[in-house]
């Protein structure tokens, strides 16, 4: 199904407008437009889902009614608080250090958008499609974590201060864990190149009754499945690994001190980070867009919703741990797990297939 | 004056008070009588052997409260002494100090929690205590000037209140530049404080190394307002502000049970009933909010948990309503009685008050599924915040702090009032010490309310109609005999919530003392924090469960 997608969405562009003909500059045009559709369509996802659903989620998940005064479904709350936001005052501290502390809201937000880069989103949607595909995408996400140390140390609160030094201890700790597993799929596929992964997925692994189950790394090897959703939980720093913001313990962490627009920034960045998550485990263990009936892209998007979905309901149910078992679980459990999972990976792909 | 006392009726309650005297020796110059129990009259600089006496010989390790006053002649403290095993064994020492140098020992070696008392004492109505640790002002900003309680405080005087930032309290400590800690102003405007407290912390990285809670901030002179109310009417609605977690039916039974007991007044049976039901309605209603507050500090975010609690707290609500007219601040009870009957039709009431119990024990399971059955709730909870025992009584800590450290202390059964030892119910104590058993104690608490109020909800239904006294002959004006002094407590939601009244023949108190369970039970929290992480300190703050209208008063 994705198989004949080979073209990427900047040649599309270009030859729909035609762009090819100018050369360089054509192509850089369309390079720009094609990433200007994505950036835009993944923000306007984090739109609908940071002012509308997430109220509407944990209101469903703890008996409420949330947002429902404007617009069918409340939906038009996302426009007055754009506005809203937007419109507040801007407050900086007296001994923010400046330009980290301007600079911190858009190191997190656009690292973020640059993984997106990467990822086929079906349909032809998909920006750039590098051998390295797997290890860009984890290391533009990580370039995430420097944001948040930049904002921790720059707001000149302790809070803040708290807040970053456990969201960078928290992300070395998961970080590893989260690459080893993705690792293991790599085994499979022989390949870090996105589109590879995908393919490598559309194979059916068995067939029940004339249907086809899709060889999707989820079903392949879930325990693998499982432990990078964990870790993806923690690296974009979401209950029960919320530590670095823990409103209870140090009022909001490293983004106490940020107001307006810079913390719309940073909540963009926060979304933007729990989709870029999705985004990778629907790449990487689900089949990226593949799905019966509906298009590549429309599957894609639910898949990343459902990942967005959990991490709600985890938000809902399930408490925080502190942060030295937060440290304890990354590096004597999760880091354990999923080298165990690599050299198991590795002997069975080696020595049995 | 001491005569006058003696020809009051004594409170004997099995203590040989002769004994005791003879144990005093010298120490003891004179003895008074007051409504609750004896007291014995020490000098300003034998306090400390009075009291370990008192504690190590004839067993009265709970220092309930320290009283301190002024009278035309001289300043007074006194010390409220009961036991943990039998709290009706009561005794008082009373210490009085001269006007020109009010100067007394302090009481802190013998039991910490004299520390926070002493404090607000000085505070307040101006005694030094000799050999404090500690003594500075502790509801007051430390700038303030003057003594409010003292008699010749001038109210109009301007006072300043400077903005200075707080020190880091183990600065001197620092080997070296390395060895840092970080001082944190931790409130009074912070998510998990409940309310307007601040807590001094300082860090060492992210573990405690010290904490502590300055508090004051909701202080709203509560004793002076109702020592400037009359007995009859106009003190009855300030209870309802101390513990406003819809707990005010609670609060107003410790002013009706010290007022009624001074002023030697009856409650009809009926209205003791309704009392009682009324009463451990409140105790669910503060207990569910207690429970959703915790899972809050410790979930960090308005989880299912919360919402949940707060929509059975809702429930309580709803009928408490029903009975009172208002959903939290209540003044209902009356002093002989309660206000009103209830609201007709009365199958109604019992209708919904039994579909809130018939549904309890379904919502409480959840509460146990989502809750105390999962397992990072257990691992954050469990061992975390410790309390031992000793430590508890040390601090005079009550009601579910005390209970979840296995402390089997509870006025209902202990110090009967009401109705509660007509009817069939358990004390609950859990043996943890832990974050966690103070849950799992007040969530079994809330189980024991629900049958106590299903047991009073029985007996109201049969109860004959021309039986139905909500209240007892009550003078119109109340004037007990001039320098009648009571202490009485009932078991608040927190804990022992005491009142103590000193008459002048007036129609309102010349003394009004309001004895806090969260007072104590927050003065506790540095023991349990120091040492742990922040999180666990947020967690342990939270199983504190403080209401800082209480605290403050």
């Amino acid at each position: 199904m994705i198989a004949q997608q080979k073209t990427l969405l900047p040649e599309r562009v270009a030859g729909l407008l035609g762009l090819d003909q100018f050369g360089m500059a054509g192509d850089l045009l369309a390079t720009f437009l094609a990433a200007f559709l994505v950036g835009n369509l993944m923000l306007a996802m984090t739109g609908v889902a940071g002012p509308w659903a997430k109220r509407k989620i944990t209101a469903a998940f703890t008996d409420r009614i949330a947002v429902n005064r404007i617009g069918p479904f409340g939906l038009f709350i996302i426009v007055a608080d754009a506005v809203r936001l937007l419109s507040k005052e801007l407050i900086i501290p007296e001994n923010a250090d400046r330009p980290a502390f301007d600079l911190a809201p858009i190191v997190v937000a656009s690292s973020a958008l640059l993984g997106f880069a990467v990822i086929p989103m079906g349909n032809g949607v998909h920006l750039a499609d590098p051998e390295v595909g797997l290890a860009y995408v984890f290391a533009v996400a990580g370039i995430a974590s420097i944001g948040l140390a930049m904002g921790g140390y720059a707001s000149a609160n302790k809070y803040s201060l708290l807040g970053g030094l456990r969201a960078i201890a928290q992300n070395i700790a998961y970080e590893i864990p989260l690459v080893i597993t993705a690792a293991s799929v790599v085994i499979f596929t022989g390949s870090l190149r996105m589109s590879t992964i995908v393919q490598t997925q559309a194979e059916p692994l068995l067939t029940v009754a004339g249907l086809s189950i899709p060889s999707w790394f989820a079903f392949v090897n879930p325990f693998a499945f499982v432990l990078f959703v964990v870790a993806n939980l923690a690296e974009v720093g979401r209950n029960p690994f919320d530590t670095p913001e823990a409103p209870t313990e140090i009022v909001a962490g490293y983004q106490t001190e940020y107001s307006s627009v810079y913390f719309v920034l940073f909540y963009l960045g926060e979304f933007l980070h729990i989709f870029l998550g999705g985004a990778i485990i629907a790449t990487v263990f689900l089949g990226g867009p593949a799905g019966p009936v509906l298009p590549g892209l429309v599957w894609f998007i639910i898949k990343i919703w459902a990942v967005f979905l959990l991490t709600q309901w985890f938000r809902s149910a399930i408490p925080r741990v502190r942060i030295d078992q937060l440290i304890q679980i990354g590096w004597k459990g999760m880091l354990v797990l999923s080298f165990a999972n690599l050299v198991l990976t590795a002997i069975i792909v080696g020595v049995i297939v | 004056m001491s005569t006058q006392k003696e020809e009051l009726e004594i409170a004997e309650g099995g203590v040989d008070y002769d004994a005791l005297e003879d144990r005093l020796g010298d120490t003891a110059i004179d003895r008074e009588s007051h409504v609750n129990a004896e007291g014995f009259v020490v000098r300003p600089d034998e306090v400390q052997d009075a009291l370990f006496a008192l504690r190590d010989d004839a067993g009265f390790d709970h220092l309930s409260l320290v009283t301190a006053q002024e009278y035309e002649d001289r300043y007074e403290s006194i010390y409220h002494l009961k036991k943990f095993d039998d709290p009706t064994q009561e005794v008082s020492v009373v210490v009085p100090t001269t006007k020109d140098d009010p100067v007394s020992q302090s009481a802190e070696p013998v039991y910490r929690t004299a520390d926070w008392h002493e404090r607000e004492a000085y505070d307040l109505v101006g005694i030094d205590y000799d050999d404090h640790p500690d003594l500075r002002r502790i509801l007051l900003p430390e700038t303030w000037k003057g003594h409010p309680l003292g008699k010749d405080y001038d109210q109009n005087k301007p006072q300043v209140v400077s903005f200075k930032q707080h020190a880091n309290p183990l600065k001197q400590d620092h080997k070296d530049a390395e060895s840092d800690t970080m001082f944190v102003n931790i409130g009074p405007h912070h998510p998990a404080t409940h309310g307007v407290l601040h807590l001094e912390t300082t860090l060492d990285g992210e573990t405690v190394a010290d904490v502590e809670p300055d508090i004051g901030y909701l202080h709203r002179c509560e004793e002076q307002m109702a020592q400037q109310g009359t007995y009859r009417h106009q003190i009855m609605p300030y209870p309802d502000r101390w513990d406003y977690s819809s707990a005010g039916l609670l609060n107003e039974w410790a002013y009706a049970r010290a007022a009624e007991d001074l002023a030697d007044l009856d409650v009809p049976e009926y209205a003791q009933v309704i009392r009682t039901m009324g009463a451990e309605l409140c105790r669910i209603a503060g207990h569910m909010l207690a429970v959703g507050t915790f899972a809050l500090d410790v979930y960090g975010d308005f989880t299912a948990i919360f919402m949940y609690a707060m929509r059975d707290r809702e429930k309580v609500q709803a009928v408490l309503e029903d009975l009172t007219g208002q959903r939290m601040m209540f003044n209902y009870f009356r002093l002989g009685g309660v206000a009103w009957d209830l609201p007709e039709p009365r199958e109604e009431f019992f209708g919904k008050t039994r579909d809130f119990l018939d549904d309890l024990p379904e919502a409480l399971e959840e509460y146990h599924d989502l809750l105390t059955g999962n397992e990072i709730f257990q691992s954050r909870c469990i061992d975390t915040g410790i309390l031992e025992p000793e430590v508890a009584k040390q601090y005079s800590a009550t009601g579910p702090v005390a209970r979840g450290s296995g402390i089997d202390y509870d006025l209902r059964r202990d110090d009967p009032y009401g109705y509660y030892d007509e009817l069939d119910w358990d004390v609950i104590t859990e043996d943890g010490c832990d974050n966690y058993s103070r849950v799992l104690v007040r969530m079994q608490e809330v189980e024991q309310s629900a049958k106590v109020i299903e047991q009073c909800v029985d007996l109201l239904e049969d109860w004959p109609e021309e039986e139905r006294d909500i209240q007892s002959n009550v003078p119109r004006t109340l004037k007990p005999d001039p320098d009648t002094e009571i202490y009485r407590s009932v078991e608040a939601a927190k804990g022992e919530l005491g009142i103590y009244i000193r008459s002048d023949g007036t129609d309102e108190p010349a003394r009004f003392k309001i004895r806090s369970p969260c007072f104590h039970n927050l003065s506790v929290l540095p023991e349990m924090a120091n040492g742990e992480y922040i999180a666990d300190m947020i967690a342990s703050l939270g199983s504190l469960d403080i209401i800082l209208g209480e605290v403050d008063r």
